[in-house]
This record gives C-alpha cells, structure tokens and sequence, in this order.
C-alpha cells in the first residue's frame, strides 16, 4: 500500500462511520440540510439581489463590503487593505487559495501566517493542500517533524509526540496572533439579512485571527450568502455535522467591527475586536454557472468534505486529482466553476457514492456528465442537453 | 473527437467497435424473433470480456483518429463467450419459468449508446437515442426487458433526448420466484448504476433471500453508500485507475466472503481478473 493509501484508509475508518453515528444521534441535521438547501437555491435563482443585500447590510453594521469578479480584482482590493510591511494571520480558506492570497500578500511585503494547523504545515512544506478539511492529509507524523524541525529550528524528532508537535506550532504562532495587525478568514456562511459571516471551527485558531488583529477581511465566495442569519448558522451546523466533527468546537459569528453598548446602553465601536470589518465577495465564474440548470448544483456544497470519503478515484488518486484547493468529487465541480478546467470532471466513474452521502443531494454524476461534455466539445456551455 | 468516431461505428457496425454480430445472438435460438416485449442484450454480457481491449484502443483514437483503430474485427474468446451465452440462457429460462413471454431481435438488436453517454457525448448519444427509437418503433416493440444496467440506464435516459415511450424493464424486477444452487454464502458487489441510480439495489437481494441464498452485508463493504465501483468505467479513460479500483474492491469483498456475486457483465469482466469465485445472480439461481 502506498502512503497515500494507508493514510486516506486511516481518515476512512475514523470518518465514514463517525458520521454516520452522528445523523443517528442527531436526526435533526437531515431536515436542517434540507432546509438549507432550498434556502441556497433561493440565492443562486437570483445571485445579483442577494450580492447586493448583502453589502448593504455589511455597511450597516459599520463593516465594508466589496463584490469583485475575479482573483485579480479580489487581490488588489484585499491588498489595498492590507499594505505593505504588515504581520497578517490567516485563518484556512479555500477562496483564499484559489486567488492565490497569500503568497500575493507575501510578495508585496507582509509577513503572512496560515493559523489552521494543517494549513500551516502545507505552507512550511510549500505544497498544495490535499483535502479540504485535512489539507495536510498526506503527511505521516514523521515527516511533520522533521519539517517542524528544519523550517521552525525547534528541538523536535520522530519520536515525539502528536501533543508534543502541536504544542510547538501552539507557541510559534501564539506570538503571530498577538502581533498580527490584520487577521484574514474565509466564510463558512454570510448572512445577506444581517451582514454576519459564520464560521465553524475546532481549533480556536478563527476567533484569534478574527479577534486579535485589529483588522478583519473575511473574503466568501458569491455561493456562501444565504437569505437570512438563522440560515447561516444552519449552515454552520449542517457542514460540521458532515464533516464528523459535531458538535464542532467552535462556531464564530462576526457581525461588522467590534462594538459595545455598556455606556448608556449605546451602541459603540471598535470595543477590544477589530476596529475595521471588510467582506470581500468573489464571484470568480460563480454568477455564470449560476445560470445553467445543471452546472448550478456545484454552488450548493457546503464544503463538508464527505464525498471524498466515499469516492473510489479520490481513494485511488488523492491529491492529484482535480485543482488544488479542489480536490476530489467536489473538487472535480469546482475545477470547473473557478477554473474551467474539464480535465477533472474526465476522471469520474459514476459510481454515485458521492450523490448519496452529498448533504445538499448535489447529483455530482450529472453535473461532472455535463463538463465532461463541454470538455469534449459534445456541447457547449448552455446548450439544453441532458438538462432534466 | 472520439463521439463521431464512435458514432460512425455505430451507424456501420451497430456497435461502438468492429465485431461480428453473429456472436451477440449466438446464445438463442429458440425464441421468437421480435414482438411487443423484446429481451434487450446490447450485447453487453456477449462483449463485456473485450471492454479491455476497447479501453486501450481509446486513448489511440483519440491521437490518430484519421486511422480508424477500431476498424479491425475483434472476438472474445471461446470461453468466455460460452460463460456469457450460459448467463443468458439462465436469465430467459429464468423469465420463462416466472411466466414472461418475450421475443428478441437477434442481429437486428441495436446498441444502447451507453458508451456515448458514459464518456460524456451527450449530442452523440442523443442521436444515437434517436435513431434506435424510430428503429424499435418500427419494429412495433412497446415493452424493453433489459439484462444488465448499463443499457437499462442508457434506455431510461433516452427521453431526455428524444419522444421515447416504450417501456423498459430490468429482468430483475420480473422474477419473483427462483431457487438457489448452491449452499454458500456471497458477499455481493453491487453495481453502481442499480445501486444508486436505478432502484433495484433491494430488488436481487431479495431475488437472493427468497431463492434460499445467503448474504454477508458489512456497512464499510457492502452498504449504498460506501460500497464501490468495479473501475471499469473508468478504464476507456485511464486504464490503470480502473484496474486499481478493481483490485481494491476485490481485498475489500475478500474480506468478507470468498465467494463474490456481480449483477453486470462489466463488474464481471473487471473484478474476475483478481479473483476466481466471482459469479453472477444468473449463475448462482434457477
Ligand atoms: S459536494 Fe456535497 S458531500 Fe461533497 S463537499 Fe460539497 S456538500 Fe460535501
């Protein structure tokens, strides 16, 4: 077996039946899911109203919002924020990544840090990530030693511990946070009612790259808005449940600048949080798709990471397959809707797995049907074919 | 590209590559010859021992498309080919001795174009659909009782394409009443498209249990939602991967039984080169 294989059977036997146990024991999250995916589709029907809702609900709260319509747009507004010479910590974001931020940052001048620990690893090791939830998946604990060792001159070997290697990354980027001048996350769900951005996580490293600095830009794709707050945190909740990690450790929720009320009961702001709030939301290709019946299904995932776990090309191929930070079934939609890169969409098997444990019953066969046949020049983008 | 070349095979050979249609009919000989409810092979069970040889012309096809690499006869062989005709003489008498009367088109019989939509030629396999529905029209068939599920799969979609109103039925679904050969225990290896797409995921267990047969079921194995493909779809587009999955899925079934049961000719065909009990439902039942 190769390494990839032991470690992807490894997250297999830990994941598969960890979520399964949990839509047992809390049978709300099926009805929870469905509900959301009507509430998603309800944005993706009309995209441009709820992108504007959004923004005006942002700047309500005292916060900033930007639309932009692709990577390089979405990396001149983010740097103009951001400048030059600054410490930035970033919490794991997938857009983040597919606009190429960090390193872009990095080029004109900052010190940028991802926080989440996998994240971090990928980054010391210059690699691209290799799942959505476990980006550092593909690493044994081993290798993470010795590149802890080489990349951060602390005195760890392979003989130490798991704990003992998460508590030298604790202490690395402690002092990151607490020096940050501007913290970056992605969304797990924007509220386009209240202009609050959802986050879900375990690790704490969010709220620090949220709380700390005193700047916060979160930056969501378009297909993160949902109609209203209850939706978000639904969202929030439904993604955990899929990914296994429920209840998760931590959900987030960052409504504009810090504020408080406690003088006069007046609302005021910045309090100890950020004193600035930006959103920035990417459409990237997102709209365009939006429009096709079947292409469209692509922006209901929630990113939970479960069709990975079940399908036999990803279990086969790993990491090289699909775009990173797009791998696997849902990686093979994504190529497409970010990219436009059909090469992906070739590899699938139909097998299904993914559309039966898919917790927004995205048909990902069809959907990966119809790129392969705009890849291959069967059709083109928009014609009716297979449509139903 | 590699949709009009297939689709000019289909409109010259009736069939995605070169092959003889005398060994697709081969197994029958006596029943009727068309009618209203036709038994529909595609030839899938007869050819599915030469998909090999088809996925590893593809990706020269698609290089030299001007040299029609699929123009040479190709045969499966000898005993192979009997294995096939056996499994579908059992899946007729076995609709018989159940009191479903059926006819069959011999060579005329048309391919389903499953290919064509497994690849993703959507347009091509619309044609396609459309030129086999105007020929089973005339052929006055109104009833379709398919044998394996790529083709039932492919059938069913055909509305999406084109005014397509003839009923399709899987074997399956119309024996109620079958008996077991053996007394050994199976772990089955579902096939994706009956599994998840079309429904009779319950419908050959049942066959099985009634029948007196025994089943071995392990959610991590054999569940809907974690059991997987054989790799065979795959192969036209990687070889490789396909034989990859296909060994990983046969350790995995190992594990549980010795003696694997499939319900599609393509399952077979790809598994049973990492193992020798593999059978099919029709092997096992009577
Ligand atoms: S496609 Fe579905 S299962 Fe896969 S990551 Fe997205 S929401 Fe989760």
């Amino acid at each position: 077996m190769s390494e990839w294989e032991i470690a992807v059977n490894r997250a297999i036997n830990n994941n598969v039946p960890k979520v399964f146990q949990i839509l047992n024991k809390y049978p709300y999250i099926l009805e929870l899911a469905k509900k959301l995916r009507e509430a998603k589709l309800q944005v993706l029907s009309n995209p441009e109203k709820y992108i504007e809702e959004t923004i005006n609900s942002v700047k309500r709260i005292g916060g900033n919002a930007y639309f932009v319509r692709d990577a390089n747009e979405a990396r001149e507004v983010i740097s103009k924020i951001v400048g030059s010479g600054k410490k930035v910590v970033m919490g794991k974001s997938m857009v983040a990544y597919e606009i190429g931020l960090r390193k872009y940052l990095q080029s004109i001048g900052n010190e940028v840090w991802e926080t989440d620990l996998g994240e971090f690893l990928i980054q010391l090791a210059d690699e691209p990530p290799s799942h959505i939830l476990a980006p550092a998946v593909h690493m044994t604990k081993e290798r993470i030693a010795k590149l802890i060792r080489e990349k951060l001159h602390v005195d760890v070997d392979v003989n130490s511990s798991h704990e003992e290697l998460v508590a030298k990354v604790r202490e690395f980027l402690r002092e990151k946070f607490i020096k940050a001048d501007v913290g970056i996350t992605g969304a797990n769900a924007v509220a386009a009612d209240t202009g609050s951005v959802i986050l879900v996580e375990n690790e704490g490293n969010i709220r620090m790259s949220s709380v700390l600095p005193t700047v916060h830009i979160a930056v969501a794709g378009v297909e993160k808005i949902v109609p209203t707050f209850y939706d978000a945190l639904t969202e929030a909740t439904v993604q955990a449940a899929f990914a296994g990690l429920y209840p998760p450790t931590y959900i987030n929720v960052s409504s504009g600048p810090s504020s408080t009320g406690d003088i006069e009961m007046k609302r005021v702001s910045p309090a100890h949080g950020p004193k600035e709030f930006h959103l920035v939301i990417v459409d990237n290709g997102r709209i365009e798709i939006s429009r096709d019946e079947v292409l469209k299904e692509t922006l209901l995932c929630i990113r939970c990471g479960r069709c990975h776990m079940h399908c036999p090309v990803y279990r086969v191929e790993g990491v090289d397959w699909g775009d990173p930070p797009y791998t696997g079934p849902m990686g093979a939609m994504w190529s497409y809707a970010v990219y436009r890169d059909t090469k992906p969409a070739m590899y699938c098997m139909h097998s299904g797995n993914c559309k039966e444990v898919c917790p927004m019953k995205i048909n990902i066969p069809r959907v990966l049907e119809r790129i392969k046949a705009i890849g291959n020049g069967s059709i083109r983008d928009g014609d009716g074919y297979g449509k139903k | 590209m590699l949709g009009k070349i297939i689709l000019q095979n289909l409109e010259k050979h009736d069939f995605p590559y070169n092959i003889d249609k005398k060994i697709c009919s081969g197994w029958a000989n006596d029943l009727p010859k068309g009618g209203e409810t036709i038994l529909f092979t595609s030839c899938m069970h007869q050819t599915a021992s030469l998909s090999d040889t088809f996925s590893r012309t593809i990706p020269l096809a698609e290089k030299v498309p001007s040299l029609s690499v699929f123009a040479k006869l190709i045969k499966p062989n000898k005993e192979q080919l009997e294995r096939s005709y056996k499994v579908l003489r059992n899946i007729a008498s076995l609709l018989k001795k159940n009191g479903v009367n059926f006819g069959y088109l011999y060579e005329e019989e048309p391919y389903s174009g499953a290919i064509l939509l497994e690849l993703g030629y959507l347009n091509e396999f619309g044609i396609h659909a459309e030129r086999v529905t105007k020929f089973l029209k005339e052929k006055g068939v109104k009833r379709i009782i398919t044998v394996d599920p790529h083709t039932h799969n492919a059938l069913n979609r055909y509305n999406e394409f084109t005014k397509f109103d003839i009923e399709v039925v899987n074997y399956l679904e119309l024996v109620k009443d079958a008996k077991i050969k053996t007394d050994v225990s199976f772990v089955i290896h579902d096939s994706c498209l009956y599994s998840r797409f079309l429904g009779l995921r319950d419908v050959y267990r049942q066959i099985l249990t009634n029948a007196g047969g025994k089943i071995v079921e392990d959610l991590m194995v054999t569940s809907k939602e974690v059991s997987y493909c054989c790799g065979s779809p795959i192969k036209p587009v990687n070889h490789e991967l396909g034989e990859k999955v296909a060994k990983s899925r046969v350790e995995q079934l190992k594990k549980l039984s010795e003696n694997i049961l499939v319900v599609c000719p393509m399952c077979y065909a790809n598994l049973s080169k990492y193992h020798n009990k593999i059978y099919d439902l029709a092997e096992v039942v009577e």
